[in-house]
């Protein structure tokens, strides 16, 4: 487990140890506040993807800022139950899930909570009403469409709607609708995003129709991301987007959406210069996620990062920065992937205005189970 | 911290929650026994590096089965402290420590166990007495030399003999010797071409050795090489200790060093199986991460992992190779330390059945 030394409410960002996952609370806010605006006003809602961040405090201030579908979405059954002892009640795994012992936390579960699960498959659509039905629960399910992103869900139309047809008549299960992740959709060209979206979308939105002509409701279609939210979120048919990025961000989701600021970033520390043009600070592989993309320096004119080892970051330096990175001087790494990061940590450090302001912990980081 | 899952000493493979980093006791033990042996005799010694497994549990199992220094080593000061609270004795901290915060942990540290440091700089080698002194302790120090990875440590034999000096002259310090670290331009499975290369580059430290006994302060220890030169940097005379971490859990990237075994693992399940052809797991880039490509499939033919998101992992079939749901699939990562570095605990298997489940205590230790 992370053993930050846990300095006092008050003391200077600067002067944090390092590495840290800092979150600045002020962008944070605005970032949540410009998205939830929307859907105040709009007819679709935010259902809060928290798997990105794994902080109940964080959940707690998207759900305070209204536009919500009530509830979050998540992951893993073991995040689940995170959220759940947090209090949070009304709760999507996005997912599917299999194996027996793992349907039957997610029964215990329903007990308390509303819990909606994802399916893709006849033969698990049997086992989740046998067990529901045995621990006498109710889950709420969706079904779960491939429209386009190539992991899991079922063939739009024909497929989905059988098995629409499955889960509505199973005892156990309640049949609400449809989910679909249609990928990260990553364009800088709005229009083509816009496309996109609506061609994906459009098929998720063709299987509504079907499912609804064999007299089967339709209550939840639950698609999009924060790339697309208002593009989703205007397509009539569409009751909730499950967005998850936007109140963190990371580099490569701020290169499209402008209208969002990162908030979550790395403070690390110069450890070693020894050559001019190099200074190597002690975040590496094991602080930063780098998995799909590095870590992006900000601030320090001449200086970029280039390379990270397991423990280490590589800043390769123009004349400019040379004597700029002092040994223990403080630099600022935004993470490219939001969740692979905040993946590595139990704390996020909460910022206001330059000062701590607390220790937030990463409730669910680690709960793939 | 993950409290959730700790299955019964006992429990078979197929009942295991997923997805589970496991261990293969089996290949573990063979690991650690190659080391042992290979040094057994030896005027070098291996001295484990923590930062590839940060569970105490592994590091007492590692020093008990010979070989070693009867120490450790560690790249941050709180992975020092896990280490040093379980009762490991000895404690080499790789990374250079700079931070007055984390100078006075190392110090506290120090009390309490044989502390050394790395070192690159004299005015760090300043703080790091000034603030021994203070805490009335020894701080043990070794200066990191630069060969070939272009990271830290100093760039010049005269840099290093100056910094030994300054090192040797400083209270509160003793200089104890060098270290180095580098990686293999080419890796390769041919022993020729390690000793080779292994040689050549580990020549660097001894060089630096030879001149700072040569200006009269006595060098005790070299602590250099890692899993690819274990058998070269063991037989170079003037090597004192190796830094191997690898060859305990292993990875891809090493399969070149074939006399160790793939002991670390994600068993991953199979949760949908959305078109023929194509089956997907419910371990992804969180739990077993991708900084040196795509896990392996371990002994499915047939099962490739072809792409993975935050949480799952897509396989790709070959014609007739079905996955049905709930099946499982065991991963062999690309990179070893930064998956382990996810995960709050190892669950060891030895005959398809829990043998051990060992906390990774030092899990998160970023500091």
């Amino acid at each position: 487990m992370e053993r930050p030394v846990f300095q006092p409410v008050g003391t200077p960002v600067e002067e944090l140890d390092t590495p840290a996952l800092v979150v600045d609370l002020e962008v944070m806010s605005q970032n949540i506040e410009t998205l939830h605006s929307y859907f105040r006003q709009a007819e679709a809602k935010i259902r809060p993807h928290v798997s990105c961040h794994q902080c109940p405090n964080i959940a707690r201030l998207q759900m305070a800022a209204g536009g919500t579908a009530g509830g979050i979405a998540v992951t893993t059954v073991g995040e689940a139950e995170v959220f759940s002892n947090a209090g949070f009640d009304d709760i999507l795994v996005a997912n599917e899930v299999v194996t027996p012992p793992k349907i039957r936390r997610l029964c215990a579960l329903a007990r308390l909570n509303r819990i909606t699960v994802a399916v893709d498959n006849p033969q698990n659509v049997a086992v989740l009403s046998k067990i529901a039905g045995d621990a006498q629960v109710t889950l709420n399910v969706l079904v779960d469409i491939d429209a386009g992103f190539g992991c899991c869900g079922v063939a739009p139309t024909g497929d989905a709607r059988e098995l629409a047809r499955a889960v509505h008549s199973s005892p156990g299960l309640d049949f609400q609708g449809l989910m679909s992740y249609e990928g990260p959709l990553l364009y800088q060209n709005r229009s083509e995003l816009e496309d996109e979206t609506r061609r994906r979308l459009q098929l998720v939105l063709d299987t509504r129709q079907l499912i609804e002509a064999e007299g089967i409701a339709v209550s939840t279609v639950s698609v999009g991301s924060t790339s697309n939210y208002d593009i989703a979120g205007q397509m009539s048919g569409i009751t909730e987007i499950q967005a998850g990025s936007y109140p963190l961000m990371d580099h490569n989701y701020c290169r499209y959406k402008t209208e969002f600021t990162p908030a979550a970033k790395i403070l690390a520390s110069v450890v070693s210069h020894s050559v001019e043009a190099r200074a190597v600070v002690d975040s590496g592989h094991k602080t930063t996620g780098p998995d799909l993309g590095v870590p992006f320096l900000e601030g320090v004119a001449g200086a970029t990062a280039t390379r990270f080892s397991a423990e280490h970051g590589i800043l390769e330096l123009e004349p400019e920065a040379f004597t700029r990175l002092k040994s223990n001087e403080k630099v600022w790494l935004v993470p490219f992937d939001l969740a692979l990061c905040v993946n590595q940590y139990d704390y996020i450090r909460a910022v206001r205005r330059g000062k701590l302001e607390g220790f937030w912990p990463v409730a669910a980081r680690g709960r793939w189970d | 911290m993950n409290q959730w899952y700790r299955p019964q000493v006992g429990t078979p493979i197929a009942e295991l929650d997923t997805p589970c980093l496991i261990l293969d006791m089996d290949a573990l033990d063979h690991n650690m026994g190659i080391m042992a042996d290979f040094y057994e005799g030896k005027s070098s010694k291996l001295r484990g590096h923590g930062k590839n497994h940060k569970s105490p549990a592994l590091a007492h199992r590692q020093i008990r089965r010979g070989g070693t220094v009867g120490g450790v080593c560690a790249a941050k000061v709180s992975e020092a402290e896990v280490m040093v609270q379980s009762g490991i004795p000895n404690v080499l901290v790789t990374s250079e420590i700079v931070a007055p915060l984390k100078i006075n942990r190392l110090c506290s540290l120090a009390q309490q166990a044989q502390i050394l440091v790395a070192c690159e700089d004299s005015n760090n080698a300043e703080r790091l007495s000034q603030s021994a002194i203070a805490q009335g302790v020894n701080l043990g120090v070794v200066i990191e030399q630069e060969t070939g990875l272009v990271r830290c440590g100093v760039q010049s034999i005269d840099q290093g003999v100056a910094l030994a000096k300054t090192i040797h002259s400083l209270p509160g310090l003793t200089f104890r010797g060098v270290m180095s670290h580098q990686m293999m331009a080419e890796p390769s499975s041919n022993r020729e071409d390690r000793v080779t290369e292994g040689r050549r580059i580990i020549q660097d430290v001894i060089d630096l050795k030879d001149a700072i006994t040569a200006a009269g302060i006595p060098v005790e220890i070299v602590s250099t090489g890692e899993t690819w030169s274990y058998d070269v940097a063991g037989e170079i005379p003037g090597v004192t200790e190796i830094q191997g971490g690898t060859y305990l859990l292993m990875e891809t990237s090493y399969d070149y060093m074939s006399e160790f075994q793939f002991a670390g693992k994600v068993l991953t399940t199979i949760i949908s199986v959305p078109r023929p052809g194509v089956a997907v797991g419910d371990a992804g880039l969180k739990a077993v991460g991708a900084m040196k490509g795509m896990p392996a499939v371990d002994g499915q033919p047939g099962v490739v992992a072809e792409s993975m998101d935050a949480n799952h992992v897509v396989f790709r079939l070959d014609d007739g190779v079905r996955l049905n749901l709930g099946d499982q699939v065991t991963l062999i990562p690309g990179q070893q330390d930064a998956m382990v570095s996810r995960w709050d605990r190892f669950v060891g298997l030895r005959d398809g059945k829990v043998e051990a489940v060992w906390d990774i205590e030092a899990r998160g230790c970023h500091n």
